[in-house]
């Protein structure tokens, strides 16, 4: 029994050229993808030929267009698609900008001082724990109905994960190059400019994006409970009038949201944040290739 | 059986500098506590007396006798036992599915394609589509917060035994094959050993996010545990309520985590130069 | 008693890039071990000396010819000395040592302590890896495959990555061990020195695999560094190796030249 080093084949493998190629393609991983949506779509079908009253995929997708493009499912007002985005989406905005704004601080604030660091940072993971379901309950309770309460608990919700990731950024900060700093006696702003802020920029940027995951997902749950109109709340009226389906096409509309944004926004930006991290990167990996080539030569 | 007095460089021989060594460290990890903990209250305090009013946010000794109602009352035992009984089993399910998927996702390119996008959605569906659609599928049913649970948690375990077997070292296996093992020996004691740490720590990773989708589908799905009582707290209108409830599932959450995950991680993982005393 | 039978063996790594040449690491390699003895296979880098152990042992394959070891009319067990420890981290001495015997039960114990204990380490059973040295690990990866009980003990280069203190004290243990249980041993090394030291017999192997010398060890044991006899012939043979090596520099640089 064992794991032999493998003769090494010749390369390509003769036979007929269209077997070959479908055999290739279902191989490759293109195909893998694929195959794994349409698994998905089959569970999901399937699910909701268990359970009558589980939404199936055709007619949820139907039912979303409808409300994206107008149109009637039977008296219903038409093209809500835009309307409730319109609502929720400045709401998200600024809870997540003030989540931003004070998440930052406070970590500075934590992550620089020993003594703060003792005191506060159990405070941070217990808010990290507590579920956003929590603040939805909570500020329905504190603030009725309306805006503040959707802002407060998507604040709630992503402060903590913003504040965690700039703490660590703070005291990821090599300490070599803090007593670098010390020993040119670098002026206090140059420190802040040069040294701390670009070393936080990437924790800074982590800890954005957790927070409009986590914040897209509280805004949500906070619009079922406290709002009248806007994407949460147009998800609740669906579920209350037991129509699983529309249920489900806006959560499709609230999931794609958030995957484009991710995709098209926050990886670019990721990628420019990151970009002195991964060119080191890449010229250590070019480095240990050719340290590995010679090598392998002797 | 003979002891052999190893003296390992900057250590004494067994005696009272070494008892001194992990006595100094658990002070340590006590007074670490008291203080957070201390942070923690003085900063509730001063926000429920001054910044927010006590209706709004109740100080830390209303809601302490609330927890303390609770918890001598039995409710806390019966709902909490509730919760964590579904977090294990849904916990179960997803080591159980995650193993295998992490297996063929770490040993297969093609499978690894398969399972990428899936456990990558799983992550970022939001809790409530769990909890509403497992309530359409399972009605008040303990499946709902279990499988909702093993959705979750699921992607996590995988990913981490995914990234356990790219770990392997291949010595290791070299070395079994020369000396004749079978294939059953080698999954044995060199790749599961070698997968272990992973997947603990996938584990850990997911526990944060589990038990949340546990709650909330508790939330809209159930009729015992903490989730459920949260619910109806809410429901009432009680604001000590809903906080004392909360507070004491996230300190039993804390307990578990100092004393016996951490335990468990020692036991475990005891082979590790780290480890040493 | 183990009988190796190398026959016309030949093992060819193809070009790993476009423009590099195919590298022979064995080249017709014939030769035969029979009985309890202890055979050293030396060469300098290059010259495939690794390659065959992983071809006794199954971890690679021949391109042609056959390498046989046989006990009798059955394969023949292995052992196997690497030259890093390979103790599995997460397991203790004596559980690393349970895993290559196949027997089980207190049999297996007392067979594991014994060759511990020939090594010098008995009172270790119960440490993990992390906790020994490099040179204890060591010694525990020579007990873990004499404990097997071997019909053919390979080792390849088990003492180059210690150093010189630790290598000289193993290889007395070596000696040691071997003496009182006489097992056939194919041990490679570069060390010419090391192995006029151990063996019985060695078998110079010049760069590309091809067999230079196969020479008679018939020296008295124990033997130190320090005895005459010994280090005469280590530096004879240390001659007839930089020989090879002049000749092969040698007939490079005329290849080149063509």
């Amino acid at each position: 029994m064992s794991i032999a080093v493998e003769r090494t084949r010749t390369a390509g493998s003769s036979g007929g050229g269209a077997a070959d190629v479908l055999r290739r393609f279902v191989r490759s991983d293109r195909f893998a993808r694929a195959a794994s949506y349409v698994f998905l779509l089959l569970l999901w079908w399937l699910a909701s030929v268990y359970e009558d009253r589980f939404p199936a995929p055709l007619e949820t997708f139907q039912f979303l267009w409808v409300e994206v493009t107008g149109g009637s499912h039977g008296g219903v007002v038409r093209g809500e698609f835009l309307e409730h985005f319109a609502s929720t989406l400045p709401r998200f905005g600024l809870g997540i900008a003030i989540s931003m704004v004070l998440g930052i601080a406070v970590g500075v604030v934590i992550g620089g001082s020993k003594w703060a660091e003792a005191l506060f940072k159990d405070t941070l993971l217990v808010l990290l724990a507590l579920p956003a379901i929590i603040w939805a309950f909570l500020t329905q309770m504190w603030f009725g109905l309306g805006d503040d309460a959707v802002v407060i608990t998507t604040f709630l919700s992503a402060f903590p994960f913003v504040a965690v990731n700039v703490v660590q950024g703070i005291q990821a900060i090599p300490r070599e190059l803090r007593r670098m700093s010390r020993a040119f006696h670098v002026p206090r702003y140059k420190r802040l400019r040069h040294m701390q802020v670009p070393a936080v920029t990437g924790y800074i940027f982590a800890g954005f994006r957790f927070a409009v995951i986590v914040g897209w997902n509280a805004v949500l749950l906070s619009e079922w409970f406290s709002s009248s109109e806007g994407v949460g709340w147009r998800s609740r009226y669906w579920y209350d009038a037991n129509r699983y389906r529309g249920f489900l096409a806006w959560v499709i509309l609230f999931i794609g949201f958030i995957v484009l944004l991710d995709r098209l926004v926050l990886v670019r930006l990721q990628r420019r944040a990151f970009r002195w991290r991964d060119a080191q990167a890449s010229a250590i990996e070019r480095e240990a290739e050719e340290i590995d080539i010679g090598v392998k030569g002797a | 059986m003979a002891q052999t007095t190893t003296t390992t460089a900057g250590h004494g021989p067994r005696g009272t500098a070494h008892l001194s060594l992990a006595a100094r460290r658990r002070i340590r990890g006590v007074a670490g506590l008291l203080i957070g903990a201390g942070g923690f209250l003085l900063l509730w305090t001063i926000l429920s007396r001054f910044v927010f009013g006590e209706f709004i946010l109740p100080p830390p000794l209303e809601i302490g006798r609330e927890m303390w109602e609770i918890v001598e009352s039995g409710a806390f035992a019966t709902n909490f036992w509730a919760t964590i009984e579904r977090l294990l089993y849904g916990f179960g399910l997803a080591l159980a599915i995650g193993f295998p998927v992490g297996y063929l996702m770490g040993t297969s390119r093609w499978w690894r394609a398969f399972f990428h996008d899936m456990v990558m959605v799983a992550g970022s569906i939001p809790g409530i589509t769990y909890a509403v659609l497992a309530l359409v599928l399972f009605g008040i049913s303990i499946l709902g917060p279990v499988v909702s649970v093993a959705l979750v948690s699921m992607p996590y375990i995988a990913i981490n035994v995914a990234e356990g077997l790219d770990s392997v070292d291949r010595k290791l296996v070299t070395m079994s094959d020369a000396f004749g093992r079978q294939r059953s020996a080698v999954v044995r004691h060199v790749l599961i050993p070698t997968i272990m740490p992973f997947a603990f720590a996938g584990v850990r990773l997911s526990i944060a996010l589990a038990w949340k989708v546990e709650q909330l589908t508790e939330v809209f799905g159930s009729s015992s545990g903490i989730g459920f009582q949260i619910r109806r707290e809410f429901e009432d209108f009680s604001i000590p309520g809903t906080l004392a409830w909360v507070f004491l599932f996230i300190l039993f959450m804390l307990l578990v985590e100092r004393f016996i995950l951490v335990r468990l991680e020692r036991y475990l993982f005891r082979w590790r130069i780290e480890d040493q005393a | 008693m183990a009988t190796l039978t190398v026959d016309h063996l030949e093992k060819t790594f193809p070009a790993i890039e476009r423009g590099s040449v195919p590298t022979t690491a064995i080249d017709d390699l014939t030769f035969t071990v029979e009985g309890h003895v202890f055979v050293s296979v030396v060469g300098p880098s290059g010259c495939g000396k690794s390659t065959l152990l992983n071809i006794l042992s199954g971890i690679e394959t021949s391109s042609s010819g056959s390498a046989t070891v046989s006990e009798g009319t059955r394969p023949a067990r292995l052992g196997y000395v690497f030259q890093d420890p390979r103790l599995l981290p997460w397991r203790t001495v004596m559980q690393n040592m349970l895993y290559v015997i196949d027997e089980s039960g207190a049999q297996a114990r007392t067979r594991a302590e014994r060759y511990l204990e020939m090594v010098g380490l008995d009172g270790a059973g119960d440490k993990f890896p992390a906790q020994l040295s490099g040179g204890m690990q060591q010694r525990v990866g020579i007990a873990r495959a004499f404990a097997v009980e071997p019909d053919l003990l390979l080792m390849d280069e088990p003492f180059s990555h210690l150093d010189a203190i630790t290598a000289r004290s193993l290889r007395e243990q070596l000696q040691d061990i071997w003496t009182q249980t006489r097992k056939t041993v194919l041990f490679v090394t570069h060390d010419v020195a090391e192995a006029v030291q151990l063996s019985d017999r060695i078998i110079v192997l010049a760069p590309g695999g091809k067999l230079y010398a196969d020479v008679e060890v018939d020296l008295p044991r124990p033997r130190k560094v320090s005895d005459t006899d010994v280090a005469t012939m280590q530096a004879e043979l240390l001659g007839r190796f930089e020989t090879m090596q002049a000749e092969t520099a040698a007939a490079k640089t005329a290849s080149i030249a063509n």
